[in-house]
């Protein structure tokens, strides 16, 4: 839970996982998943959203404009992924920019920044798109687990 | 003040009845939360007389100053009792995300008194709180109560919980968390049993603001290149604590044959090597921890096939060498039955290695035990009995009060032999092979326990830390674990730090081996978080308040210094074999030096007048009557 603290305390200056954004799932069988915004190529969040306010940066990255937010929710019900969600205190929605604070401090080096193309090469016979896909159907829950 | 809950939940199982109470700023400086808190609550609120499984008992769960910060290893809860097991005074910790999630609701501690008539359980869902029917999973063992709460009320609720063992009052049942992390000492389950109270499910959305947001990450980004840097790390998640087995068989300090001796031929087979190579799955951490000495591991085919977390050392040497059983299959499956049924490995392998102990000498035959025989290593009589332990069935019955009662009960010179201080088993240290860990056994708030005081700084060469922490004068003396000279000193200073830790809610790893954090950053840590200045002096006498504190509830319930006595065979009779052979415990100089230093009285134990006046624990110290 420590990339959970660390965008808490970075971001809103408090800790708290529910105003963190990443989720970190633990499965009984061991594994542990932290769980981020994938800045999906169809954004459906970008999509949802009445006001306009989630917009693409040259990077790919799907940004949230806080002056247009009104926390309504609509993009939280269309992320199939839970990877957006209203932050209670600022009534905006929050999400993972990749900003890397917590890939630098997570202690076992388990989160990095990556492609679709870029996974394939580091997981080279498989093993972690085997258990992703074994896990994803519990993985995401379309706003109960946040 | 920052970094808190802010209040504590007052909880009557009789009644039914709920109150908050705001936390009071004048009691955290005096004895923080954790550790502290309740050993002044629980000190106002058990009068002597009281009875360990009756309503009358009082029952605390607390998280610490830093519980669910990111100080490196604050995952950490308290849970306080009289103990059914010892009649004293009961404690026991855990690890796990409980804590953190209890914090998140806005509470950080409970208070249970009275008892429920029928099973409850108590769900904390931020700041509703309710007393729920329990006769649903009343029965279910730790794993599908674990299961049927979060599904009911969430998958991101916490869960913590007492398994059949707690419910059947055994007297070293457990009180679990997040599936596998035991508060397992003292056999605070069963008083929750007792209670008729199942389990404690937490979701907690809410927030902590801390003391100085603005350094707050330099802060931590610091503790965190030191715990990451610090040698002992990296061997910690490699093995967790499993591999002690092999360091403990290299000192002749692993417990064999119920403590017999101190080496144990087949501990290869069970030690860290052995575990890695055919079991792990991987290391495990729990909140804010850099050390994820926790294990996931599995066992895929035969008798004892599970998946889970376990084992660590005291289980391995417990259910291991302590009962002459070289099947380490059978000592990860009975530990992990221990976790699912919630009972104390410790006590469970001690009570069983007693037993064998009889068997061996003929006290104990075929007909007390209903045909279990029980031979060393006898690996299936164990995994046998820590069932029937559970659920009190035939000779189980018998050995699910504890090795003290079930000697009493047996007598025939079994008494001889209990490997135990106050009613509780020792734990894994064979005190012949490290003197400070026999000293510790007997001054331990709690009866027979190492983590108390968990004097370390002998075992393996810390002799810098020792400086630092001591001084060059107490050198080499004090880093000889043979050499009882200044052991009574290091029990001391070292209790007193163990309590501060317990009380701000962080581990024993990290703080104690290794040896990396030390009052000064604890002092840090509550400054950034808390805003709480309190100075390295201020929190020493802190630490010294919670023992004599919990010294004076002993008192109450008639300890003195007889009651300070390690089992005869370990003063008394010389290390038979192995690096310690020939080597006793020399407990009464260590116990002198130890009183003397505490400025407890050399005759009763206990705290003088000028002690507890200099602790301002005189209105306390007024109600014992010694």
């Amino acid at each position: 839970m420590i990339c959970a603290n660390v965008c808490s305390m970075f971001y809103f200056k408090v800790l708290s996982p529910t105003r963190s954004r990443v989720r970190v799932l633990r499965f009984e069988d061991g594994l542990d998943f932290p769980l981020f915004c994938r800045n999906c190529e169809d954004a459906p969040c970008k999509d949802a959203c009445p006001e306009d306010a989630i917009a693409r940066t040259s990077k790919g990255i799907l940004i949230v404009n806080n002056a247009k937010c009104t926390g309504c929710g609509a993009c939280v019900k269309a992320c199939p992924y839970d990877a957006i969600s209203i932050n209670p205190d600022s009534n905006k929605a929050i999400k993972c920019i990749a900003c890397g604070e917590c890939v630098k401090r997570c202690p076992v080096n388990a989160i990095w920044i990556t492609t679709e193309k870029d996974l394939k090469g580091r997981d080279r016979d498989n093993r972690i798109a085997l258990l992703y896909d074994e896990h994803k159907k519990e993985l995401y829950s379309k706003g109960e687990f946040l | 003040m920052k970094g808190v809950g802010g209040q504590t939940l007052h909880i009557d199982l009789t009644s039914g009845k709920i109150e908050k109470t705001p936390l009071d700023e004048q009691m955290i400086r005096k004895y923080l939360l954790g550790a502290g808190f309740l050993s002044k609550m629980l000190f106002d609120m058990i009068p002597e007389g009281t009875e360990p499984l009756s309503a009358a008992n009082v029952l605390g769960f607390a998280t610490g100053m830093l519980t669910g910060s990111m100080f490196p290893q604050s995952s950490r809860h308290v849970i306080a009792a009289l103990s059914p097991l010892t009649g004293i005074w009961g404690e026991s910790h855990a690890a796990g995300f409980w804590g953190p999630e209890l914090k998140f609701t806005g509470y950080d501690a409970i208070i249970f008194t009275g008892a429920s008539d029928r099973p409850v359980y108590l769900h904390i869902e931020d700041s509703k709180v309710e007393l729920l029917d329990a006769s649903g999973i009343w029965g279910k063992d730790v794993f599908e109560t674990d299961g049927i709460l979060r599904t009911k009320h969430g998958r991101q609720s916490r869960v913590l919980s007492i398994g059949q063992a707690g419910e059947n009052l055994v007297r070293f049942a457990a009180i679990m968390n997040d599936r596998d992390r035991a508060s397992a000492r003292s056999g605070l389950g069963a008083v929750m049993g007792f209670k008729k109270l199942k389990a404690i499910c937490v979701r907690g959305t809410g927030k902590l603001d801390v003391a100085d947001p603005v350094n707050y990450l330099k802060h931590m980004d610091e503790l965190y290149k030191r715990m990451l840097a610090n040698p002992f790390t990296s061997g910690r998640a490699e093995f967790g604590t499993t591999s002690l087995i092999e360091l403990m068989q290299h000192i002749g300090r692993l417990p064999t044959y119920n403590m017999q001796q101190g080496v144990f031929d087949g501990y290869e087979k069970i030690g860290g090597h052995a575990i890695n190579r055919g079991y792990l799955i991987k290391p495990r951490a729990d909140w804010s921890c850099l050390q994820r000495c926790g294990r996931f591991t599995s066992v895929s085919n035969g008798p004892y096939a599970y998946r889970g977390g376990s084992p660590e050392f005291e289980s391995q040497a417990a259910l291991g060498s302590r009962c002459g059983n070289d099947n380490v299959e059978s000592v990860l499956y009975s530990h992990h039955l221990a976790n699912k049924y919630g009972m104390d490995t410790i006590s469970l392998g001690g009570t069983i290695s007693w037993a064998m102990e009889a068997w061996q000498k003929r006290i104990l035959t075929a007909k007390d035990t209903g045909g279990i025989d029980l031979s060393w290593g006898n690996h299936e009589s164990i995994v046998r009995l820590t069932k029937m332990i559970a659920f009190r069935e035939g000779f189980g019955d018998l050995l699910a009060e504890g090795s003290f009662r079930a000697a009493k009960r047996i007598g025939r010179g079994s008494e001889e032999f209990v490997m135990a201080v106050k009613k509780q088993e020792i734990a894994g240290q064979e005190p012949r092979a490290q003197k400070s860990m026999g000293l510790a056994a007997v001054t331990a708030a709690r009866g027979a326990d190492h983590l108390y005081s968990f004097p370390v700084l002998d075992e393996v060469g810390f002799d810098d830390e020792i400086r630092k922490r001591f001084g060059e004068k107490y050198l080499p003396q004090m880093a000889d674990r043979l050499n009882p000279t200044y052991k009574g000193i290091m029990v001391k200073e070292c209790e007193d730090y163990m309590v501060v830790v317990e009380s701000v809610g962080l581990c024993k790893y990290g703080t104690q081996i290794p040896p990396e954090f030390y009052y000064e950053d604890v002092a840090l840590g509550l400054r950034i978080h808390n805003g709480l200045d309190l100075k390295v002096g201020e929190l020493k006498t802190i630490g010294e308040r919670i023992v004599n504190l919990n010294r004076l509830f002993n008192a109450r319930f008639g300890i003195t210094r007889k009651d300070d006595a390690l089992p005869s065979r370990l003063v008394k009779e010389q290390a038979p074999v192995g690096p310690s052979k020939g080597q006793v415990v020399e407990l009464d100089s260590m116990l002198n030096e130890y009183y003397t230093h505490r400025g407890w009285d050399l005759k009763t134990g206990l705290p003088s007048r000028r002690t507890l006046r200099r602790l301002d624990l005189e209105n306390e110290g007024s109600l014992v009557t010694a």
